[in-house]
C-alpha cells in the first residue's frame, strides 16, 4: 500500500513539474504572441506593471546592454516617476554564455530575463532548435522593416557589426585583392576561430554560393602569376567540395578558407590587433578586426590611425572586404519577467535612445533602418574622420555604412541556418588543416 | 546481545570522546563528497548527449548516453590534434617547468644557505615575487619584451624598438617561453623547500666526505642531492600538477596543452573537452599514488641531528661573492622589480604598448587618462571608465577580497583540523584516506577541478554559477591542501606529552587547542591560512569557468589583458601585489611568519 502511495506521488510530482515547467514555456510564448501586437508604450505599461520594484537578471557578448539598461528604466520612469528597477548584466567569456543559459534553462523560472547573444550557428543549435530561446518580434521593428512578426522567420537581430580587412601602409605593399590576404608570406592579424566562433561562421559562410562567386570574380581578377600561385591549391579542393556538396565555386572557398587557416597570425583579441596594426613598426602588416577598434587609437609619435588603410576602401579593390555577424535578442522561455523583456527588446531596437549604447560607434549597424538613419543623423559616421576645421583628417574612420558595406564592401554576413548546416561537413574538414605557427616568418 | 550492543555502544562513545575522531569522520565524509561528487559530475558529462555539439551529430540523437565522445576523441582523424599533440605538449611543459624550478630555486636556496653569498636577505625576500604575481603576468610582459614585426608578426616589444635586436621564434612562442615563465613562477616552491633542508643539513656528512679526500662532484652527487631528494620529489608533486593545469600561460604565448584545448573544444567538443579534464585529473591522481609509493620507499635521510649545530658555509671568493650576488640580482630584477615597473609606467601610455616616449624622449606622449578618466563615452578607454572611477574594477576588487579571505578561513580551519586530527591517529587508515582525499585537489590541475566543479553546480536544482557561494566552495575543496600538509607537518614535531599533559589536568579540547597547540605552531598555521589566501588573490584557471569578467580581479585581470587594455590589467596587478605585499607584512609584523622565513633573511 505504502509502495502504490509512493508511486502514484511520484508520478504526481513528476506530471507536476513537467506541467509546471509547460505551463512556462506556454506563458512565455503565449506573453510574446500578445507582445508582439503592441506598440512599444503599451509593452512599457505592461514592464512596469510587471518589474517595479524588482531586478532584472540579462546577459549578453556585449558589455552595452548593462549601458542600455538605465537608459530604459529613465524612459520607464518618464511614464511612471515612480517606477523602478535593479537590474544585473553578466557577460560571460570563452562561449560560456551558452552554458550559462543552458544551466539557467533546467531551473522552472529562470534567472535571465532575456539575452544578448552572437554566433547564429551555435544559437541555431543549442538555443532555438532545444527551446531554451524565444524570438520576440517588436512591432515598430517589424514594421520599419516592412514584415510581420507572424511572417518574420529569422533571429531578431539588434545590429550588425563589422570586421574589416586592414592593412599598415607604412611600407608600399598594397592589398588590392581579398586572396592577397592568403597569399604567399601573408600572415594577418585574427582572432582565433576557437575562442570567437563568429571567426569559424565567417569560414563556414564563404562556401555558400553567393560568397564562393565573390572568391571567384577576386580570383579571376588577378594577375596570372598570382593565380598559378592559388591554383594547384583551388583545385585540390575539388573533390572535398564535391563531397560536401557545395556549389560550382566551393573549391574556391574551401582553398581560400584552407590557405587562411594556415596564414591568419592568432590573435587573443581585436585590441591587440588593432594596436599593433597603428603602430609604425609593423609596416606592411595586415588584420581582419573589428571596425569600430579604429575609435580608441590616440595619435603619438609611434602610433596613427592614418598607418592603415581599410581595403575595400581603396579603388580598385577586389573581394571581399571582410565578415558580417549580428547581435540578436531573445526572451528566455522561463523568463521571469517576460513583459519587461519583451519592452527592453523593443526599446533597444525601435528607439534611437534605446540603441545609442552601441549606434555612438563606427562598425555597427541597428537592424532598424529609422533607427539607423537617426544614429547617423547624430553622430554622422560617414564623416568619423573628419576634424572640426572639416578637413576628413583620418579617411579610414569614415564609415560608409551598412548599405555600401553590404553591397559594394562584400561583406560575408552571417546565416545562422546555412552555419548550421555545413558545421560537422565544412566544419570537420576546417578543424583538420593546418594552422600557422609563426615558423615561415622565423626562418 | 544487549551486552554486545553496549559494548558497541561504549566503544562508538570511547571512539567520539576523541575530538580527531570526530574531526576525521566529519571531514572524511564532507572531502570525499567535495571531492569525489565532481569527478563523477565530470565522467558523466563525458557520456552525455549535448545538443549541438558532435555528440549529438554522431548520433544522431538530442538526449541520452553514448560513448561517442570516446571513440571520437580516441579514434577520430582529429585525435592527434585534439589529443595526443596537446598531451605531449602538456607533459612536456609540466616536466620542463619542474626541471627548471627544481634547478633555479634549488641553486639559488644552496647559495643562500651554503654560500657567503652577499646581498643574501634582499635575494630572498625578492626571491618570491613571481609566485605573489598571478602567472600570466610574467607571460604578458614576456610578449612586451620579445615581441617583433619581423618574427611574431606584431608591433615590437620593447628590446627590438630600443636596440633592433629580434629573438627567434622559439624564443617568443610556445613551449620555452611557457617553461620559463612556469618555471620562474614557481621556483619559490623549489626555493622554501630546498632552502629548509640546506638550512637544517648536517654539515658531518659532507665534512666527513671532504676528509675522506671525495671530490666536490662527488659529494654532491652522492651526499648532498640524495639529502635534498624529498624536498625535490615535494615540488615536483606540487608543480607538476599546477603546470599541467595552467591555462593562462599557455594561452598568451600560443602553446596549445591539454588546458588551452579544454577551453577551445568546449563549444562544440562538450563532452571530448569533459574527458580531457578527466586526463589531466588522472594525472593528479596517478601523482598521488606515485607519491604514496615513494613515501613507503623513501630512504630516511636525517637532515637534522643533534651533533652540528654549525652549517659549513663555502667560500665563494671575493669575485664570486659579488658577481654571483650581482646575477642574481639582475634575474631577480628582471622577474619581480621590472613587471612592475613595466605594470606602472603601462598605465600611463597613451596607447597600449606604446612606448614612443622612451625613444622620443618627450613625456607630453604620456597621459594620466587611464586613471582619471570619468563617464564612459571616451571612445579612448574602449568605453570603460578610468581605473579610479571604475566600477567594474572596484567590484571586482570587493568579490576578491570576499572569496580570499572566505577561502583563507574556512580552508585554513579545515586545513589544521585535519593536519592535527591526522597527526593524532597517524597509524589508522581512514586518518591517512582523509589526508589523500584533502590533499588530491590540489594535485589536480586547476582549470578540470573548475570545471568538475561548474559541471557539478550546474543543474536544475542547484545553479551556483557565477556566484561567491561556488568560488568560495572550490577555493575551498582546493586550498585546503595548503593548511592540512602545513599543519600535519607542524604537528607532528609536537610531542604527545604536551596535549596529555592538558588532558589529565581536565582541560577542555577548545582550550588545549587555542591555548596550546595553536600558540606553539602558530607560524606554521598561519602559512596555512596565508597560503590560500595569496593564491586565491590571483587564482584564474580554477576559477575561469565558475564565473563572469568582473566579478573577481583576476577574470577581470585576464578580461583586459585579452583585450589588449594593458593600462587596466597592469593596475590590477599592481593592486594584487600592493595587497599581498601589505598582507604579507601585516602577518609577518603581526606574527613573524613570512614565506621565506628562515632561508635565506635570517
Amino acid at each position: 500500500m505504502k509502495k502504490r502511495l509512493m508511486t502514484v506521488l511520484a508520478v504526481g510530482c513528476i506530471a507536476a513539474g513537467v506541467a509546471a515547467g509547460s505551463i512556462y514555456a506556454e506563458d512565455t510564448k503565449s506573453i510574446i504572441e500578445q507582445a508582439q501586437e503592441m506598440t512599444l508604450e503599451e509593452l512599457a505599461a505592461k514592464a512596469i506593471e510587471e518589474s517595479n520594484g524588482a531586478t532584472f537578471y540579462g546577459v549578453g557578448n556585449s558589455s552595452r546592454g548593462k549601458t542600455a539598461l538605465p537608459t530604459f528604466i529613465e524612459y520607464l520612469q518618464t511614464i511612471d516617476p515612480s517606477y523602478n528597477m535593479e537590474f544585473d548584466w553578466q557577460q560571460p567569456k570563452n562561449n560560456k554564455i551558452f552554458e550559462q543559459l543552458q544551466a539557467d534553462s533546467l531551473k522552472p523560472s529562470g534567472t535571465f530575463a532575456m539575452t544578448l547573444i552572437q554566433d547564429g550557428n551555435q544559437i541555431q543549435s543549442k538555443m532555438a532548435d532545444t527551446g531554451i530561446l524565444d524570438t520576440f518580434i517588436p512591432k515598430e521593428w517589424a514594421e520599419a522593416n516592412g514584415v510581420t512578426a507572424a511572417d518574420y522567420d529569422g533571429f531578431l537581430e539588434l545590429q550588425l557589426l563589422n570586421k574589416v580587412f586592414m592593412y599598415n601602409c607604412t611600407g608600399d605593399k598594397v592589398y588590392d585583392n581579398c586572396w592577397d590576404f592568403v597569399a604567399e608570406g601573408s600572415h594577418p592579424l585574427f582572432m582565433g576561430v576557437d575562442s570567437e566562433i563568429v571567426g569559424k561562421n565567417f569560414l563556414y559562410m564563404l562556401t555558400k554560393d553567393e560568397y564562393a562567386q565573390y572568391l571567384k570574380d577576386a580570383f579571376d581578377a588577378l594577375p596570372d602569376e598570382e593565380k598559378a600561385y592559388f591554383q594547384p591549391t583551388i583545385d585540390a579542393e575539388a573533390e572535398d567540395a564535391e563531397l560536401f556538396g557545395l556549389g560550382e565555386n566551393g573549391a574556391y572557398a574551401l582553398a581560400y578558407i584552407k590557405l587562411w587557416v594556415g596564414a591568419y597570425n592568432e590573435q587573443t583579441d581585436d585590441g591587440p590587433i588593432c594596436q599593433t596594426l597603428v603602430d609604425a613598426s609593423a609596416t606592411d602588416q595586415s588584420g581582419l578586426l573589428v571596425y569600430s577598434k579604429l575609435r580608441s587609437v590616440e595619435e603619438s609619435a609611434a602610433v596613427s590611425v592614418n598607418n592603415i588603410k581599410v581595403a575595400a576602401y581603396e579603388d580598385g579593390y577586389e573581394g571581399f572586404g571582410g565578415y558580417g555577424y549580428c547581435h540578436y535578442l531573445f526572451v528566455t522561455d522561463n523568463s521571469p519577467l517576460p513583459w519587461t523583456a519583451c519592452a527592453f527588446i523593443s526599446y533597444m531596437t525601435t528607439t534611437a535612445e534605446g540603441f545609442d549604447a552601441w549606434g555612438k560607434d563606427m562598425g555597427g549597424y541597428s537592424s532598424n533602418p529609422e533607427v539607423a538613419a537617426k544614429i547617423e543623423e547624430i553622430y554622422n559616421h560617414k564623416q568619423g574622420g573628419y576634424n572640426e576645421a572639416g578637413e576628413d583628417e583620418f579617411p579610414a574612420k569614415d564609415d560608409r555604412g551598412k548599405e555600401w558595406w553590404v553591397n559594394d564592401g562584400k561583406l560575408i554576413v552571417e546565416d545562422p541556418a546555412y552555419c548550421a548546416s555545413v558545421d560537422f561537413t565544412v566544419g570537420s574538414w576546417v578543424e583538420m588543416l593546418d594552422h600557422y605557427t609563426g615558423e615561415e616568418a622565423a626562418e | 546481545m544487549t551486552k554486545k550492543s553496549t559494548l558497541t555502544i561504549n566503544k562508538l562513545k570511547t571512539y567520539f570522546s576523541k575530538p580527531q575522531n570526530v574531526i576525521l569522520l566529519l571531514f572524511g565524509i564532507v572531502l570525499t563528497y567535495t571531492t569525489v561528487a565532481p569527478i563523477i559530475a565530470i565522467v558523466r558529462d563525458t557520456f552525455k548527449i549535448h545538443p549541438g555539439t558532435i555528440d549529438q551529430f554522431l548520433t544522431k540523437k538530442s538526449e541520452g548516453y553514448s560513448a561517442a565522445n570516446y571513440v571520437d576523441l580516441f579514434t577520430s582523424k582529429l585525435a592527434k590534434v585534439n589529443l595526443w599533440t596537446p598531451l605531449l605538449n602538456t607533459v612536456m611543459l609540466a616536466v620542463l617547468t619542474c626541471v627548471i624550478s627544481i634547478l633555479f630555486g634549488g641553486m639559488v636556496a644552496f647559495l643562500v644557505t651554503r654560500t657567503n653569498l652577499r646581498f643574501k636577505k634582499y635575494i630572498s625576500s625578492i626571491f618570491i615575487f613571481p609566485y605573489i604575481m598571478p602567472q600570466w603576468t610574467l607571460a604578458v610582459v614576456w610578449q612586451h619584451l620579445f615581441n617583433s614585426n619581423a618574427v611574431t608578426g606584431t608591433s615590437n616589444g620593447l628590446l627590438t624598438s630600443l636596440t633592433g635586436i629580434t629573438m627567434p621564434l622559439w624564443w617568443c612562442q610556445g613551449l620555452f617561453p611557457c617553461a620559463v615563465v612556469l618555471g620562474l613562477h614557481y621556483t619559490p616552491f623549489a626555493y622554501i623547500m630546498i632552502g629548509g633542508i640546506f638550512r637544517n643539513m648536517d654539515a658531518n656528512l659532507e665534512e666527513a666526505a671532504t676528509i675522506l679526500d671525495t671530490p666536490k662532484w662527488k659529494i654532491m652527487t652522492r651526499v648532498t642531492l640524495p639529502m635534498i631528494k624529498p624536498a625535490i620529489l615535494s615540488t615536483i608533486l606540487l608543480v607538476f600538477g599546477s603546470a599541467m593545469g595552467s591555462y593562462p600561460v599557455p594561452h598568451y604565448l600560443n602553446f596549445i596543452t591539454l588546458s588551452t584545448k579544454y577551453v577551445s573544444m568546449n563549444s562544440k567538443y562538450t563532452g571530448e573537452a569533459s574527458i580531457l579534464a578527466i586526463i589531466m585529473m588522472l594525472f593528479g591522481i596517478m601523482i598521488l599514488g606515485i607519491n604514496q609509493m615513494s613515501l613507503k620507499s623513501r630512504k630516511s635521510y636525517t637532515t637534522v641531528s643533534g651533533k652540528s649545530g654549525q652549517i659549513s658555509k663555502i667560500n665563494l671568493g671575493k669575485a664570486g661573492q659579488w658577481v654571483i650576488a650581482v646575477i642574481l640580482i639582475f634575474v631577480t630584477f628582471m622577474t619581480s622589480i621590472f613587471p612592475i615597473a613595466l605594470f606602472a609606467i603601462e598605465t600611463f601610455l597613451p596607447n597600449p604598448g606604446d612606448y614612443s616616449f622612451l625613444y622620443t624622449r618627450d613625456i607630453s606622449h604620456l597621459t594620466t587618462k587611464w586613471w582619471l578618466t570619468r563617464g564612459n563615452d571616451a571612445g579612448a578607454l574602449y568605453g570603460q571608465n578610468g581605473i579610479l572611477f571604475n566600477g567594474m574594477i572596484l567590484r571586482a576588487l570587493k568579490g576578491t577580497l570576499f572569496v580570499s579571505i572566505m577561502c583563507a578561513l574556512i580552508a585554513g580551519t579545515i586545513g589544521t583540523l585535519i593536519g592535527y586530527a591526522v597527526s593524532k591517529n597517524r597509524r589508522s587508515r581512514w586518518a591517512n584516506y582523509v589526508n589523500n582525499i584533502a590533499f588530491l585537489p590540489y594535485l589536480m590541475p586547476s582549470l578540470a577541478v573548475g570545471a568538475a566543479f561548474f559541471i557539478l553546480f550546474s543543474n536544475g536544482r542547484l545553479n551556483l554559477f557565477n556566484t561567491y557561494t561556488l568560488l568560495v566552495i572550490a577555493g575551498v575543496v582546493k586550498y585546503i591542501p595548503f593548511a592540512s600538509r602545513a599543519a600535519l607537518n607542524s604537528m607532528l614535531q609536537l610531542s604527545g606529552e604536551i596535549e596529555e599533559a592538558a588532558i589529565i589536568q581536565d582541560i577542555p579540547w577548545i582550550k588545549r587547542m587555542t591555548r596550546i597547540i595553536i600558540p606553539i605552531q602558530k607560524s606554521s598555521i598561519i602559512s596555512g591560512f596565508m597560503l590560500p589566501f595569496m593564491t586565491c588573490l590571483r587564482e584564474l584557471s580554477l576559477f575561469l569557468l565558475l564565473c563572469t569578467q568582473g566579478f573577481i580581479l583576476s577574470t577581470t585581470l585576464d578580461y583586459f589583458d585579452e583585450m589588449g587594455l594593458y593600462a587596466f590589467s597592469s593596475a590590477i596587478n599592481l593592486i594584487l601585489i600592493v595587497l599581498l605585499l601589505v598582507f604579507n607584512a601585516l602577518v609577518n609584523k603581526l606574527t613573524g611568519a613570512s614565506l621565506d622565513e628562515g632561508i635565506g633573511g635570517n
